[in-house]
């Protein structure tokens, strides 16, 4: 599976505005288009992951990730937040780039950890977040995912 | 969205709260597994799966209590032999036994205000709009 196939303009913040862990959660999952009902649960469920231990992966990079009976199909957004936020990341630096990985509890493809993965392994390319902070819309974010994350 | 934690007034309470023991439940069943998300929480996220498992546990009790009488008397009687005591219910379906759900059941706009289950396989039932 093709990462780019997973995300769409519309999942794409380039600026996020939040500054605190939660309120950034929430605007990455506003990203997703939930109704508000959802939306309250999802948020619960990914600050109960975040407090088994932080999402913050190290190198200004989080992949805030959960199961969820509020989604039909594995869902996915990515935030950038330029001047960069605490995260309590593994490496306590601030997180830049956020990608966001919903999926449902059961799935017939049994995407949600090979994208975990491949998601994380494309964040540590150390390459990547400079050509993260260079991107100016979300369309360059997409062709990003299809020339690194074939 | 609300900047507010607290559900929404169009959900039934019970039904909030089965949910979010629907997805703890989830998160810990997946650790429980080899190849399951135990590999790669601890490879990328630094976490300690049987530890996290006991976090997940713990407040899944703490939920369970939380639970009215006669729902969490169902709820101890659904959850032994399924995976999952709350099922989405997709385009009519319902996904813990596969069996379409009566219109009037689910065709309501407001059909989350009450709590409801299959009538078919007796799973909680949440529709996915």
């Amino acid at each position: 599976m093709k990462l780019r196939k997973l995300f769409t303009p519309e999942s794409v913040e380039l600026n996020l505005s939040s500054e605190s862990k939660d309120e950034v959660l929430k605007e990455l999952i506003q990203l997703l288009g939930l109704d508000e009902k959802s939306e309250a649960i999802l948020f619960k469920t990914l600050k109960r992951r975040e407090n088994l231990g932080s999402t913050g992966i190290g190198k200004g990079i989080a992949i805030p990730h959960c199961r969820s009976l509020v989604v039909n199909e594995l869902r996915l957004a990515y935030g950038r937040k330029p001047e960069g936020m605490d995260f309590q990341a593994i490496d306590d630096e601030p997180v830049h780039n956020l990608f966001l990985i919903v999926a449902p509890p059961l799935e017939v493809s049994n995407q949600y950890l090979p994208v975990l993965g491949k998601i994380a392994q494309f964040a540590k390319d150390p390459e990547i977040p400079a050509k993260l902070e260079e991107i100016q819309k979300p369309e360059e974010f997409l062709a990003l995912l299809e020339e690194r994350a074939p | 969205m609300n900047s507010s934690t607290s559900p929404p007034d169009t959900m039934h309470p019970q039904l909030m709260l089965l949910m979010e023991l629907q997805d703890l439940r989830s998160q810990y069943r997946e650790l429980e597994q080899d190849e399951g998300a135990a590999p790669v929480e601890e490879e990328h996220f630094h976490i300690d799966p049987a530890e996290a498992r006991e976090q997940l546990q713990a407040k899944v009790s703490e939920l369970e209590e939380r639970l009215d009488p006669q729902v969490r008397a169902r709820y101890e009687r659904i959850s032994p032999q399924r995976d999952r005591v709350v099922v989405p219910v997709i385009n009519g379906v319902c996904y813990g036994c596969f069996v379409s759900i009566a219109t009037a059941t689910v065709g309501d706009q407001d059909v989350h205000q009450e709590l409801q289950s299959c009538e078919n396989c007796g799973s909680f039932i949440y529709v996915v709009s």
